[in-house]
């Protein structure tokens, strides 16, 4: 039998932010929570003084109105305290909404509140969720601790003593699990905990899981038939969109990877991500009228929210100059230096600027700005995206400075001498420049010295002579530093090193700064995950 | 408007306790039209929504529990003041996979009905029965009308029901339970005669 519960102890201690613009609202949930015992309140009425608030104290509970007029709503604050770290994982975040919509209920894991109460809102069910939100905060802290420390290791085995000794939040529990499965590369036990959920129930996440494993292995069909299950029964499911047009892209399939994508950002009208990808996957196809519309919604959407990105503004500016409006487009650049005052993005800007003016035929700044850019890249050029580094050396060749863009060129290509892609890239650039012949022995001549010196390492390993090939790959790796291949077979042999002869602090500076750097060039990618399990598994 | 029905729902659960009797037995039943209200407009965005493949159909596993303790909790204040007694009877420790705002605003809106024809008893019951969740809301009242029952038969029975002043509730209803589907099995309600307590029994199975 139920029975109405007495927590008047849980809430006493506890500190609570409200954020409502509406007076009313403020009043009935302060008097709620001081019925259920709370003494530490704040209230307040929009997203900059609820930001302010944020920096400055810290509550166990924020209960934050979605719709705050204009500015930023309730899910832009929450994204932003969590990228800022504002909150804690122990803090508890409640959307309180007019109506449920797909953002809030299956936006991005990484986003989502904690829970949400669909108004009106009563006495009872304020109460009863605040209890229920609490008690799994609390269960859930030292596993999200786990997780976001990376230590997968841990997160599993903590997941699994949670679930075998309640049957509360399994849920949540084996979605962290079956998460953390598939960011450690872990495709085959993934794949079976969720046909292990799914013989049982048809579950949407589960299934889209199981699409999600099929996709990593590489069974790109048998991965859109799986995303496109879950959408017949579940139209509105945004992961299994984004999912479907993730896995048409990988297959070559550009056309129904784009009618995916505006469907799902039809679904999610307000996620600034989804616009954006809309927009660089039509301007990647050509179509120019999408592109624009999605770049311009992107802006818009982007105003109050930290995914506010300068790629919307730099392809919107492409696409005014191929239409042939380069006033427009040299504005928007302006306005991206100023939005985005990063070193990154300026020189990112200055290489459209540069395209603009030579599509436009002003040959004069186009010139000035190439040589600008040149400089700029002399001084370092280490560290700077491979595509944005592709469009400068476009840009050079357009403006005559074949030499910029050799140099260029022969950095990426040794950098990512096993990206067939964008090898490919590069061979079609010298083409559309009409040297061919030059693109394809640049791209031969750089592959090949790279891959001499990888030979040699593996070789010299084998032989039995590590200290020499982490010598001479270690050095390969300060002159090619964004180089995968390279800092694999790197920290691999740092690893058997330390399998031979214990940890070592030298080896492990090795291998850390492989890390950070893979990390760092592609956030999802699992060998990281996989050489985190070796360094686990190591003899201390 | 959410906003605003919000606040009368909880200006009248909060400030009912200071009438005298009579102004009380007077302004009970507009916490019924209020709740009434919200009702019809949740249902009428839901049909929107589902309609256009908008809604976002959230199946997530649920404590019967904490569901039963939460929709009884909101409709204490109402029978209460309407000196109406609620008899609970559930599986204790069972979960279930549904909709959690949508299946609560088909037993809200059945347990608000039931209040206003019951005469002075009402029962909720919520069980495991062969593989699927059953949900009944039963009263001491007169019962359903024939017509009622020849609607709730035609919504059942997959006829698409919209004529009659009784429909919106029933259809919405009838539509989440619909929704819900597990492995070739499709969720359903049902209207009856009688029950435990000799009135209306309406009937909700999720599978």
């Amino acid at each position: 039998m139920y029975l109405p519960s007495d927590s008047t102890s849980l809430f006493a201690g506890k500190s609570f932010l409200i954020i409502d613009d509406f007076q009313g609202m403020r009043s009935m949930l302060r008097e709620m929570l001081r019925t259920f015992g709370t003494k530490n309140i704040d209230t307040v009425t929009n997203g900059k003084e609820a930001i302010a608030y944020l920096e400055k104290n810290k509550y166990d509970v924020v209960l934050c109105d979605y719709n705050l007029g204009s500015g930023k709503n309730g899910q832009h604050i929450l994204e932003e305290a969590k990228f800022r770290g504002l909150i804690g994982l122990a803090t508890a975040w409640i959307i309180v909404t007019a109506e449920k919509t797909a953002d809030l209920v299956f936006g991005a894991a990484e986003y989502m509140p904690d829970d949400y109460i669909i108004k009106p809102v009563n006495e009872a069910t304020m109460k009863s969720r605040l209890e229920k939100v609490l008690a799994k905060k609390e269960m859930l802290v030292d596993i999200e601790r786990a997780a976001s420390e990376k230590d997968y290791g841990l997160t599993i085995a903590l997941c699994d003593k949670a679930l075998a000794s309640s049957k509360t939040n399994a849920t949540e529990l084996q979605r962290i699990k079956t998460c953390t499965l598939l960011t450690m590369g872990r495709y085959d036990r993934a794949q079976q905990e969720f046909e292990l959920i799914l013989a049982k129930r048809d579950i949407p996440w589960a299934k889209t899981g199981l699409g999600k494993a099929a996709f990593y292995k590489g069974e790109h069909a048998r991965a859109q038939q799986l995303f496109r299950e879950v959408i017949n029964e579940n139209p509105a499911y945004l992961e299994a969109h984004d999912w479907l047009a993730r896995s048409y892209e990988a297959a070559g399939e550009l056309e129904e990877a784009q009618r995916a994508l505006a469907r799902c950002a039809e679904l999610s009208p307000n996620s600034v991500i989804r616009q954006k990808n809309l927009g660089e996957l039509a301007h990647k196809r050509g179509d120019l009228e999408t592109a624009e519309n999605a770049f311009r919604k992107t802006i818009k959407l982007g105003q109050f929210s930290i995914h506010k990105s300068p790629v919307a503004y730099l392809g919107l500016a492409k696409i005014c100059s191929e239409n042939d409006n380069p006033a427009e487009a040299l504005q928007i650049l302006k306005d991206t230096c100023k939005e985005f005052e990063s070193a990154e993005t300026s020189f990112h800007a200055k290489v459209v600027e540069g395209m603009v003016y030579s599509k436009s035929g002003d040959v004069v700044n186009a010139r000035k700005i190439s040589r600008e850019v040149a400089e700029l890249v002399k001084t370092d050029d280490s560290h700077r995206a491979s595509s944005v580094m592709l469009e400068a050396a476009q840009m050079f060749l357009a403006t005559g400075n074949n030499e910029a863009a050799e140099n260029i060129a022969q950095t990426l290509v040794k950098n990512n001498h096993e990206n067939a892609e964008l090898l490919a890239q590069v061979n079609d650039l010298y083409s559309q420049a009409g040297m061919s012949d030059q693109g394809e022995e640049l791209v031969k001549n750089s592959r090949q010295e790279v891959i001499a010196i990888n030979d040699r390492g593996v070789i010299l390993a084998k032989e039995g002579k590590l200290d020499e090939a982490i010598r001479l790959l270690s050095d390969a790796h300060s002159k090619l530093p964004n180089n995968k291949r390279i800092m694999v077979n790197l920290s691999n042999m740092a690893v058997m090193s330390m399998r031979k002869n214990g940890k070592n602090s030298d080896m492990m500076l090795i291998v850390d700064e492989c890390l950070r750097q893979v990390a760092k060039l592609d956030p999802q990618d699992k060998w990281c995950a996989q050489l985190r399990v070796a360094l686990y598994a190591l003899p201390a | 408007m959410k906003n605003s029905i919000g606040i009368l729902i909880n200006f009248l659960e909060s400030n009912l306790t200071e009438l005298g009797p009579d102004a009380r037995d007077k302004a009970t039943p507009m916490l019924y039209e209020v709740k009434r209200v919200n009702d019809n407009l949740v249902q009428m965005l839901a049909i929107y929504k589902i309609g256009n493949q908008f809604y976002p159909f959230d199946l997530t596993e649920n404590s019967i529990d904490d569901f039963v303790r939460e929709i009884v909790e909101q409709n204490k204040t109402l029978l209460d003041y309407s000196g109406i007694a609620l008899d609970v009877d559930l599986d204790e420790g069972l979960t279930w996979y549904f909709d959690y705002e949508l299946i609560s605003g088909v037993i809200s809106h059945a347990l608000n009905n039931a209040t206003h024809y019951t005469k002075d008893k009402l029962r909720l019951s919520v069980k495991e029965e062969g593989g699927e969740l059953v949900m009944r809301v039963e009263d001491n009242g007169s019962g359903y009308p024939g017509s009622v029952l020849e609607a709730g038969d035609a919504v059942s029975k997959g006829v698409n029901f919209s004529s009659g002043s009784t429909g919106l509730g029933l259809y919405f209803s009838s539509m989440v339970a619909k929704l819900h589907k597990n492995r070739g099995r499709t969720g359903g309600i049902f209207l009856e005669n009688g029950g435990n307590l000799g009135g209306s029994c309406f009937i909700l199975r999720l599978p």
